[in-house]
């Protein structure tokens, strides 16, 4: 890789360079109108220049919106709040679960191992509405309809397959000759687990709990049909500004921005998980 | 409070003294505004207290399943009143609009009991009330013992009324003697025109009385003004929504029809015939020449910011989206202008289709008796003059509040037109679809069809024959045609 | 592998038995999930009916009829159409660019890595909510991509509301928000490839293209296969963006199975339809993931045989 030339370093940057514009451009966008009115937003043509006002910002977490018809409340902090609990939880119980069993099916050709996993991976298959309907059926006579408890588990429909299957690749990845090594060293099964096979496939937990997190986060569908208005994620709060006297561009722009910062945190948390990793390679040798 | 004040509020409530005496009156006893509504609604309170047993509910709880609406903040900003008169608690779930029906349809379908009330539309009472869903109010409005007298229902603008009630057959006729009143209605919107005055006066037009006329201005609109405004802006997405505003009105004051209903109560499509078809021509021509460039896409929403925003010159929609931006943030807050449509250059007046926002009961509801006390207070004079004079709660559904002086003048004040249009065309506002099960099939097929026309991926004629040959289709698979 | 390591001896401390380790492991995740099968075979059941919520006394099986239907619709093979159109589409785009900015991403440096996590982020906005931004955007008006257009002479491109470009539009915002998806896995997946076989390649000389097409596409072909399963299942079932920006149309040109679907269920309450369309693409969903398991599994065998 060190004999890269002049010309390739300068076709890289400039692909990059346009990779970086293509993404970043309508986020830039967002979080520009996120400080405007929609009297600054809404103009022909669209204009650079605008003087920035923070009452997009002030209006979602003080829960007060003023419009002319008065001043109305919303829930928004309440919705942001909802989002992390859910996803926090979900991401969490789906980690627990998935991560033994995808090192179960990596480790152990076990009878019905690719008919369990694949079971597993097929409850993504089903489009959430599918199930949606009967499912709100047998909430309510179990008593789960609007509980946080019944969210959390049927948010393990977006998080457990994701996070078993690509946990499992990582698994895979490693040798098990390491493992067994260490395991002939006298430690118990558990020990090698937690002391080897975890920390080696560590980027790819991380990865698989972002992406986990992310969709989680995303969804609405699920808590929109299983819970009341107390529980609703910040994909349904931001709904809100798509009011019958006209969209809020500002607000929802300032929700937006609002809603990806947990999880930009979060990412550049993981980000030394994520993309620093741990080279196999190295350990490989 | 003082004993003067007390006997005015009185007064007026009883009819003797009209609205703007009240306030005057107060105003020289050195009340502010603000006071003098605090005391008006006590007295309000106390008068509705006087006749009827308004705490035979006392204690109970009720819950709502609320639109974000100005109808329903209005709602809130009232509900400690009817706290206070009932003793009752009321406790709600706001869901954003574009999100509403889909919560509605998936607690009902589940038979949830959690809502005793919500918001719906009257097309939605369609699906709704055969399902079993939602309760025939009827029970208990013509129920002396459980409404109390000042209820009014004779009130109410008969053509809305009528609307909301249904006798649950394909095809029968809104209204009748054997329907069930499904839904009561709180506020509606008539389809007509609202316009940017300055634009009008700047291009030298005037008001488009018929369908042509609208054309016509519109493309003169387009271009004199310039800069990128266009002429006309009406609804065009792949939905129910694009049929049922500006188009079905347009519609249906050529006397033109959904579907027919034959003797034996046979469904059949009507949109292939020959005034169908003049009258598609003209439709797909004013938006390929003065509607807006991505009209495919277009919903309430965009059709509204535009007007707002400056974007479009006339909208013919609902009139009270033509009020929400003539408020708020808009560019174009207080320019604009109200007009009645009358399309049909043979027709006497215009024959606006109508949304209806109304209330209806939850057939799951434990306490139906108590869900009622609060319907008829949400729908009843009081509260639907509150909404009208201090909230946005256009257009009231009430004959009682259209008489309201106050009410007339906070229109005339700031929206030109307003009552007049409204005074125009409120006769001949109804509903002019058939009410029948397959509503959302028929209109989201109907609005697919007019997207390939305006593409021009298909012809006027051929497009509707086989419209026409569809809905057919699916009205006998449905066993109603 | 496995095999291998049976055929030793036994370590000690090794106290849950070998053949139950496994399923204990297992079974939770499958536990927790299970339960769904319920309301799917309840869905299955609902769509041999002729079930209108609107007419629910005309309720009755009617056994494959809402299938039957199907075969002679057009309305139904346009769906089908459409669906994997879209979905082949964005994968292959997806996939062909989340490779090749995870490429000029791969070497290990602060902005490499700041980068990565920032083009993260449309993959963070719900994609409702990108969708209503894009349509804004793409306003011809109000929109800024618009008026950029407008700029290089594209006066008149009408984004999502022409049916010759609305397909064109949504692909764009769904490469948008899920490019990245693939992305940060093959990244993730480049950067644990071990380093032996490429120091190797380099000592000897061997042509950069060859160790591309030979070494690294082939060890990455596992993650290659999860992005692209996950993205695929993902493709196939979008709805968001789609019914955000279109909602369909114009005319049918994005009747996508969702779409469909949610329009059968939620606006016109016909139950049974939508069940029908749902398994429909329940199947061919399942169908097109168990091809890929098949291969992931080989490849899988045959990248460690490489490695």
């Amino acid at each position: 890789m060190e004999h890269t030339s002049l010309l390739e370093r300068i076709l890289r940057g400039v692909a990059l360079t346009l990779v970086v514009i293509f993404f970043m451009f309508p986020i830039l966008w967002i979080f520009m109108m996120s400080f405007q009115t929609n009297e600054t937003i809404l103009r022909i043509p669209p204009q650079l220049i605008f003087e920035p006002t923070l009452a997009n910002y002030t209006a979602l977490i003080t829960g007060k919106l003023m419009t002319a018809a008065g001043t109305l409340d919303i829930a928004f902090m309440r919705n942001l709040w909802n989002s992390v609990f859910l996803s926090v939880t979900s991401v969490a119980v789906s980690l627990l679960l998935g991560v033994p069993a995808a090192y179960a099916f990596a480790r152990h050709k076990f009878r019905g191992s690719e008919d369990i996993a694949f079971t597993l991976l097929s409850f993504k298959f089903a489009p959430a509405l599918l199930v949606l309907l009967p499912l709100t059926l047998y909430f309510q006579k179990l008593g789960l309809a609007n509980t946080y408890f019944g969210l959390i588990w049927v948010y393990q429909l977006i998080c457990l397959p994701l996070i078993l299957w690509i946990v499992r690749g990582y698994f895979e990845d490693i040798p098990a000759d390491i493992e067994y090594a260490y395991r002939i060293g006298g430690h118990s099964w558990f020990a090698t687990f937690r002391k080897i096979a975890l920390p080696l496939a560590g980027p790819g937990i991380a990865a698989a709990g972002l992406l986990a997190f992310i969709f989680a986060w995303n969804n609405f569908v699920f808590a929109l049909v299983l819970a009341s208005a107390d529980k609703q994620p910040v994909t349904v709060g931001a709904l809100a500004f798509i009011t019958s006297s006209g969209i809020q561009y500002g607000q929802i722009s300032a929700a937006i921005v609002l809603s990806i910062t947990p999880t930009l945190a979060l990412a550049l948390y993981a980000q030394r998980y994520l993309v620093e990793g741990l080279s196999l390679g190295a350990v490989k040798g | 409070m003082h004993e003067k004040e007390k006997d005015l509020i009185d007064a007026f409530l009883r009819g003797q003294v009209d609205r703007r005496g009240l306030i005057k009156g107060l105003g020289a006893m050195g009340l502010a505004a603000g006071t003098a509504g605090t005391l008006l609604n006590l007295g309000q309170t106390r008068a509705l207290a006087a006749d009827f047993d308004w705490q035979a509910h006392k204690g109970k709880t009720i819950k709502l399943l609320l639109n974000k609406h100005p109808y329903a903040d209005a709602m809130i900003a009232d509900l400690e009143n009817f706290k206070k008169l009932t003793g009752m608690n009321v406790v709600y779930d706001v869901f954003p609009e574009d999100v509403y029906f889909d919560k509605v349809t998936a607690a009902l379908s589940a038979s949830s009991p959690e809502y005793d009330a919500f918001m719906t539309g009257a097309y939605m009472t369609w699906t709704y009330g055969p399902a079993g869903w939602i309760t025939d109010l009827n029970e208990w409005i013509k129920d002396p013992a459980k409404t109390n007298p000042n209820y009014a229902w004779d009130d109410f603008l008969p053509g809305v009324k009528s609307s909301c009630a249904w006798n649950g057959k394909p095809g029968g006729a809104l209204g009748s003697e054997d329907a069930k009143q499904w839904c009561i209605p709180w506020a509606f919107e008539q389809n007509n025109i609202t316009y940017n005055k300055g634009m009008f006066d700047k291009a030298g037009v005037g008001v488009p009385g018929n369908m042509d006329e609208m054309i016509t201005t519109a493309a003169k609109l387009q271009k004199d003004i310039g800069g990128g405004v266009y002429g006309i802006g009406v609804r065009g997405s792949r939905s129910w929504a694009t049929i049922h505003p500006g188009f079905l009105s347009a519609y249906a004051n050529f006397n033109e029809k959904d579907l027919t209903v034959s003797a034996d109560g046979k469904l059949a499509a009507a949109m292939n015939t020959a005034g169908s078809k003049a009258f598609h021509a003209k439709w797909v021509q004013m938006i390929q020449e003065s509607g807006p460039k991505d009209w495919s896409t277009y919903t309430w929403y965009q059709v509204g910011t535009d007007l707002g925003a400056g974007a479009s010159a006339m909208i013919f929609d609902a009139d009270c989206l033509g009020y929400f931006m003539n408020g708020g943030d808009n560019k174009m807050a207080g320019k604009l202008a109200y007009a009645a449509f009358t399309a049909n250059p043979e027709a006497k007046a215009s024959t606006p289709n109508i949304w209806i926002w109304s209330l209806a009961m939850s057939n799951f509801s434990k306490d139906k008796d108590a869900t009622w006390y609060f319907l008829q207070w949400a729908s009843g004079p009081e509260h639907g003059l509150f909404g009208a004079t201090k909230m946005d709660f256009v257009d009231p559904v009430r004959q009682s509040v259209w008489k309201d002086e106050m009410f007339r003048e906070k229109l005339n004040k700031s929206y030109p037109g307003y009552v007049e249009m409204f005074d125009a065309s409120a006769a001949g506002a109804s509903i002019k679809f058939t009410a029948q099960p397959l509503f959302f099939d028929l209109t989201t097929e109907w609005a697919a069809t007019l997207q390939k026309m305006v593409a021009k991926e298909v012809p006027v004629d051929e497009g509707l024959d086989k419209l026409a040959e569809s809905i057919n289709g699916q009205l006998k698979e449905a066993g109603l045609g | 592998m496995t095999a291998v390591v049976s055929q030793r001896p036994k370590p000690s401390g090794f106290r849950i038995s070998k053949k139950v380790l496994p399923y204990v492991l297992s079974l939770p995740a499958l536990l927790v999930c299970i339960g769904i099968l319920i309301p799917f075979l309840t869905s299955v059941v609902y769509s041999f009916q002729r079930y209108r919520l609107s007419q629910p006394w005309a309720r009755q099986f009617n056994w494959g009829d809402n299938y039957i239907s199907f075969f002679t619709d057009p309305k139904f093979w346009n769906t089908l159409k459409v669906s994997l159109l879209y979905a082949g589409t964005t994968v292959v785009l997806e996939l062909l660019l989340g490779l090749a900015i995870a490429l000029l991403l791969q070497k290990r440096s602060t902005l490499n890595n700041f980068i990565s996590i920032m083009l993260l982020m449309p993959l963070m906005t719900a994609p409702a909510l990108a969708a209503l931004m894009w349509k804004l955007m793409t306003n011809p008006g109000f929109g800024v991509l618009s008026y950029l257009a407008s700029l290089i002479g594209l006066q008149d491109f009408r984004w999502a509301s022409s049916p010759s470009t609305a397909l064109f539009t949504v692909v764009l915002v769904d490469i948008w928000v899920y490019t990245p998806f693939i992305m940060i896995l093959l990244l993730a997946g480049l950067r644990s490839l071990p380093t032996q076989p490429f120091e190797a390649a380099a000592l000897d000389g061997v042509p950069r293209s060859f160790v591309f097409f030979r070494i690294t596409l082939p060890m990455l072909t596992p993650y290659i296969l999860t992005a692209t399963l996950f993205r695929l299942l993902d493709s196939i079932q979008q709805f968001d963006i789609i019914y955000a920006m279109t909602q369909g149309g114009p005319g049918d040109t994005l009747t996508v199975f969702q779409v469909e679907a949610y329009l059968n269920f939620f606006q016109s309450t016909n139950v049974g339809r939508s069940a029908a369309l749902m398994i429909i693409l329940w199947a061919i969903t399942y169908f097109l993931s168990n091809i890929f398991i098949k291969n992931w599994l080989r490849l899988r065998e045959r990248a460690r045989g490489q490695a």
